[in-house]
């Protein structure tokens, strides 16, 4: 008992996540009788299997104090090229050089970032368009789609209950990159360019591999997760995936990251996207049309950046206030000593 | 060390400071492409000729108004709204649903209404709209003053107005029937043949440009963007400052969806998101302009000269491409290579002028 309370004062950022996923999952488990089954557990998996790489991703990204606004886009070029060559290449060729793709992608959007000392979103937005266009080129403007429906069969296969082979992948992702975030020197210095990017900087870490670490598993995870989609529903359309951005970063933003950088971790982001998932499977058993669920994330997203915003200006506010008091208290000892000396004869 | 100033003395010329103030890459890189422009310019058939270049600048113009209003809030350092296109839509459903509603009709109930009855229908109809731009427009600003990340925050304020307006509709086209107020402004022309909507886009961009150049508001944006901390020393707080951009950035959305609803006399939250020119997103096309304009995003830098410009000279390669046969593919494709074009060639100018943080 006193252990878990030094853990909660510890991560009071985590331990909100997780409160809120127990209570959204326990909302729906008491008023939905059919959301507590083993088959809607199945079904979050799912999901989670696609949003969770997309978070995932963008936590990375924003804990290195930026934020990938192409992931869409990203994604969507993936499921394109996966579905249009599986029929002629195989599942398995199309799916590495999409993959190779997206990771290259990455790559070269982490090295132009360093190189030319430009924020991730200018560069970013650039290649959203960029790549949407790449996209409807690969498709021919056309929605793309699979021929032989046993691939996605494959992909949906239920194994031990909850999960499925693409679940299983991204559970293993999770746990490699969390491995390497909190392991490896390589990890430690993305934290250190997202929460103090000048210090860092002076004390002799190169701004562009975390940067270009960063972003090839942005890329590699939009890759990803553009090639679970493509080849789950046997389609891919070169516009689509658009609203995985704001999915997303809800889900990275309950993981307890920081706009600042440098604060959150993997296992947020995967608390963060079962939050998500609850919340977007449990507002199906209402039948809640899409839109709906896409206006209750943005008002989550706004509550959570109040409430981060709001304690930051609090803090701010705080930390000055003792200040002005420290510099009342000295002028004042100060005024006392001049005094005394002047009192004082000779 | 004296003497070479001697020998010396006269000023640099144009090709001289040119070459003094970028990098060789950079020159190669812009003549090049004005060199691939001028010779589609030159042998592309009808590209040429009156009617084009109306065309063109009739194309500019929607999404022309839009990057002007935005561009207050780049230059005022708040990087972009991720929600352009879902206050155009909240606005557009507002508006047709007003124009539609039976107690805002003030002619006979059959037969054609006189012009006033229109114009008392449109006017109601449009200054409500104007008035929930500005509010979806101020609440996020005050958002983003507060010290919320721009992006993340309007990120969230579109899935909110968009459900908004999704909600309002039903998921429905709102239609309202013809003649209507709208009409004129959205179709109609009265000088000449000049459409009327591009004559507002160039009313608008001459106005932004006079309000950024001689107004103390203008300055105040400038001296903000450029140097926040200059600014709150100085009284002039982010706050107030995204407040008010935000809602010019808004207005602009709502007097474009407006304009746009007038041209099809009907409404529905996609319109914008989907069917709206070739980029299938009207958010990234406005933000592109504005980027390839030439302004700074970090903000400070720019003006909305180099907005209205940076939108007729994509609108120019885009009709280029029309005309020579080029799928909707291959258009976003050149419209996100000059985005990337540009920022890496300000980034290098940039670099190349000042020294690195």
């Amino acid at each position: 008992m006193e252990r878990l309370k030094h853990w909660v004062t510890e991560n009071p950022d985590l331990s909100f996540a997780i409160l809120l996923a127990v209570s959204v999952y326990s909302f729906f488990a008491i008023t939905e009788p059919l959301f507590f089954t083993h088959r809607t557990g199945f079904a979050i998996m799912e999901r989670f299997a696609v949003l969770g790489l997309v978070g995932l991703a963008l936590t990375l990204c924003i804990i290195a104090g930026e934020i990938d606004l192409s992931i869409g886009s990203n994604a969507a070029l993936a499921a394109v090229i996966t579905v249009r060559f599986t029929d002629s290449l195989g599942a398995v060729n199309a799916l590495l050089i999409a993959l190779a793709i997206s990771t290259t992608i990455g790559i070269i959007q982490g090295y132009f970032i360093a190189y030319l000392r430009i924020r991730a979103i200018v560069l970013t937005v650039g290649t959203l368009m960029l790549l949407r266009g790449v996209a409807l080129f690969a498709a021919e403007e056309k929605t793309v789609m699979l021929t032989d429906f046993r691939i996605p069969d494959f992909i949906t296969t239920k194994m031990f209950v909850y999960l499925s082979p693409a679940s299983i992948l991204v559970v293993i992702m999770f746990v490699l990159v969390g491995l390497f975030m909190t392991y490896t020197r390589y990890g430690r210095e993305i934290y250190a360019i997202g929460g103090a990017r000048k210090e860092a900087l002076a004390s002799g870490i190169s701004l562009q591999r975390p940067m270009i670490i960063v972003f090839a598993i942005s890329g590699f995870c939009a890759g990803l997760g553009g090639v679970i989609i493509g080849l789950r529903s046997g389609t891919a359309q070169a516009l689509g995936l658009q609203h995985l951005l704001l999915a997303g970063t809800v889900a990275a933003f309950i993981g307890g990251v920081s706009i600042l950088g440098g604060k959150g971790g993997v296992i947020g982001a995967a608390i963060g996207t079962l939050t998500v998932n609850f919340l977007n499977t449990g507002l199906v058993f209402n039948v809640t049309p899409a839109f709906m669920v896409q206006m209750y994330l943005g008002v989550l997203l706004l509550v959570v950046i109040m409430f981060q915003t709001g304690s930051r200006v609090f803090e701010d506010s705080q930390r000055r206030s003792q200040l002005l008091q420290d510099v009342d208290r000295r002028r004042r000892i100060l005024a006392d000593k001049i005094a005394q000396v002047r009192r004082s004869p000779g | 060390m004296s003497d070479t100033a001697a020998v010396s003395p006269s000023a640099p010329n144009l090709i001289q400071r040119i070459r003094r103030d970028y990098s060789p890459l950079v020159i190669v890189m812009v003549s090049l492409f004005l060199t691939v422009l001028l010779a589609g310019a030159v042998f592309t058939d009808d590209f040429l000729t009156w009617f084009n270049v109306k065309t063109i600048i009739r194309d500019a113009a929607l999404v022309g108004i839009m990057a002007i209003g935005l561009t207050f809030v780049t230059l005022s350092g708040n990087f972009f709204l991720l929600s352009m296109k879902e206050i155009a839509a909240l606005s557009i459903i507002c508006f047709a649903t007003l124009m539609g509603a039976e107690w805002n009709q003030w002619g006979p109930a059959d037969g054609d209404p006189a012009t006033s009855a229109l114009v008392a229908t449109f006017l109601i109809a449009f200054l409500v709209t104007m008035v929930i731009a500005s509010i979806a427009g101020a609440v996020q600003g005050a958002l983003i003053g507060l010290g919320g990340n721009p992006i993340v925050v309007t990120l969230g304020a579109a899935g909110l107005f968009f459900g908004i307006g999704s909600w309002w509709s039903d998921n429905l086209v709102v239609s309202y029937r013809r003649p209507h107020g709208a009409e004129w402004l959205g179709t109609g022309s009265f000088i000449g043949d000049i459409p009327n909507i591009t004559v507002a886009f160039i009313l608008i961009a001459i106005v932004a440009e006079l309000v950024l150049r001689y107004t103390t508001f203008g300055r105040q944006v400038y001296l903000v963007g450029a140097n926040r901390a200059a600014g709150r020393a100085t009284g002039h707080e982010n706050f107030g400052m995204a407040i008010k951009c935000c809602i010019i950035a808004s207005v602009c959305a709502a007097f474009v969806a407006v304009a746009f609803s007038g041209q099809v006399s009907s409404a529905h939250v996609n319109y914008f998101s989907s069917e709206f020119g070739s980029s299938g997103d009207m958010t990234i096309m406005v933000i592109a302009i504005v980027m390839v304009g030439g302004n700074s995003i970090m903000g400070g830098y720019g003006s909305t000269l180099r907005t209205s410009l940076g939108a007729i000279f994509i609108s120019t390669v885009d009709n280029m491409m029309v005309l020579n046969g080029f799928n909707s593919g291959a258009r976003v494709l050149a419209v996100g290579l000059m985005i990337v074009f540009s920022i890496i060639v300000f980034a290098l100018v940039r670099r190349g002028s000042r020294a690195v943080e």
